[in-house]
């Protein structure tokens, strides 16, 4: 089934980087498609907030002449979310701690969203 | 789907009516009223439009388009003495509401415009039932009633219209799609 598939992506995602702490996938329109998120967390509201943040994000981009947005950063003293394209449909989201090494965590973020922009 | 086919006019119609104290005997007062009252209502017209003149910010609303609001304007009045004030009348109403907010017309002048034309027909009630106090005061009562609850009306959809182009202009702002905004609402709904 194509959500058991998603789900081995953010396993093997989550598994790629002690850095990363959860991650999600989640359609343009903010609704969860599949996700490895620690207890505590809302789903739908991480979902909604992620594709929220990257629509403006595409906004931001376009208004101030940045281009095609290729990701969202934000950085918090508890960690970082990243939130990216995952085709046109879905975005991936990922929860990082704040120790990590974002080169990596970039790489392995790009894999992924390659990979989901396949099954969606 | 438009804003106004979502919504049940019937409804709308008797909750207003209970809220207004706008009862079926107050209808059928005002259709009654209506070969005694309708000669005046053109002065209540032309009155309502000459208080309007005195306000500089009323004039574009008005300028180039007098006679033709004139006359909206007396139909609607003679809609009161008329009726049915069914679901169709709330409609009607309601569009009225959506439409002040499209020419931006402040949302006290709808509220003020209502109370102006309250009083006019409280002073034609006034003078036509001069010689029958209970009628007069039954009348002005049932007008009370017509005014309250379509004002009310107007309003609700007033503030409806204006909150659906606010939020219009804050998604074409940013981008964000109705679903997504309607999906990261329902996600913050308290649970």
């Amino acid at each position: 089934m194509r959500s058991d598939l998603l789900t081995n992506v953010l396993s093997d995602l989550n598994g790629a980087s002690a850095d990363i702490e959860a991650s999600a996938i989640i359609s343009t329109d903010g609704l969860m498609m599949a996700a490895q998120l620690p207890s505590g967390l809302d789903e739908d509201r991480v979902g909604a907030m992620g594709a929220a943040m990257l629509s403006l994000g595409d906004r931001t981009a376009q208004e101030l002449s940045r281009g095609t947005l290729e990701q969202v950063l934000i950085k918090g003293d508890t960690g970082y979310v990243l939130m990216t394209h995952a085709g046109h449909e879905a975005v991936l989201s990922v929860l990082a701690k704040p120790e990590a090494r974002l080169g990596l965590i970039f790489l392995d973020v790009k894999r992924a969203a390659e990979a989901v922009a396949k099954l969606v | 789907m438009a804003m106004e086919d979502k919504i049940d006019f019937e409804e709308l119609a008797r909750e207003t009516k209970i809220l207004t104290g706008f009862t079926p005997a107050h209808e059928q007062l005002l259709i009654d009223a209506a070969p005694e009252i309708q000669p005046h209502l053109g002065a209540v017209t032309e009155s309502f439009y000459a208080a309007l003149h005195q306000l500089p910010k009323a004039q574009p609303f008005i300028e180039g388009r007098l006679e033709s609001l004139k006359h909206t304007h007396r139909q609607w009045l003679e809609s009161l003495f008329v009726g049915p004030f069914g679901a169709d009348y709330t409609r009607a109403m309601y569009k009225v509401g959506m439409v002040h907010v499209k020419v931006k017309l402040p949302v006290e002048f709808m509220q003020g415009a209502g109370t102006m034309i309250q009083s006019e027909l409280i002073e034609v009630s006034r003078k036509v039932y001069a010689d029958n106090p209970q009628r007069m005061g039954d009348v002005i009562r049932a007008v009370n009633g017509v005014i309250g609850f379509s004002v009310t009306i107007m309003q609700e959809s007033y503030q409806a219209s204006s909150l659906v182009e606010e939020l219009e202009k804050f998604l074409a702002i940013t981008g964000m799609s109705r679903n997504l905004f309607n999906n990261l609402a329902l996600a913050y709904e308290v649970k």
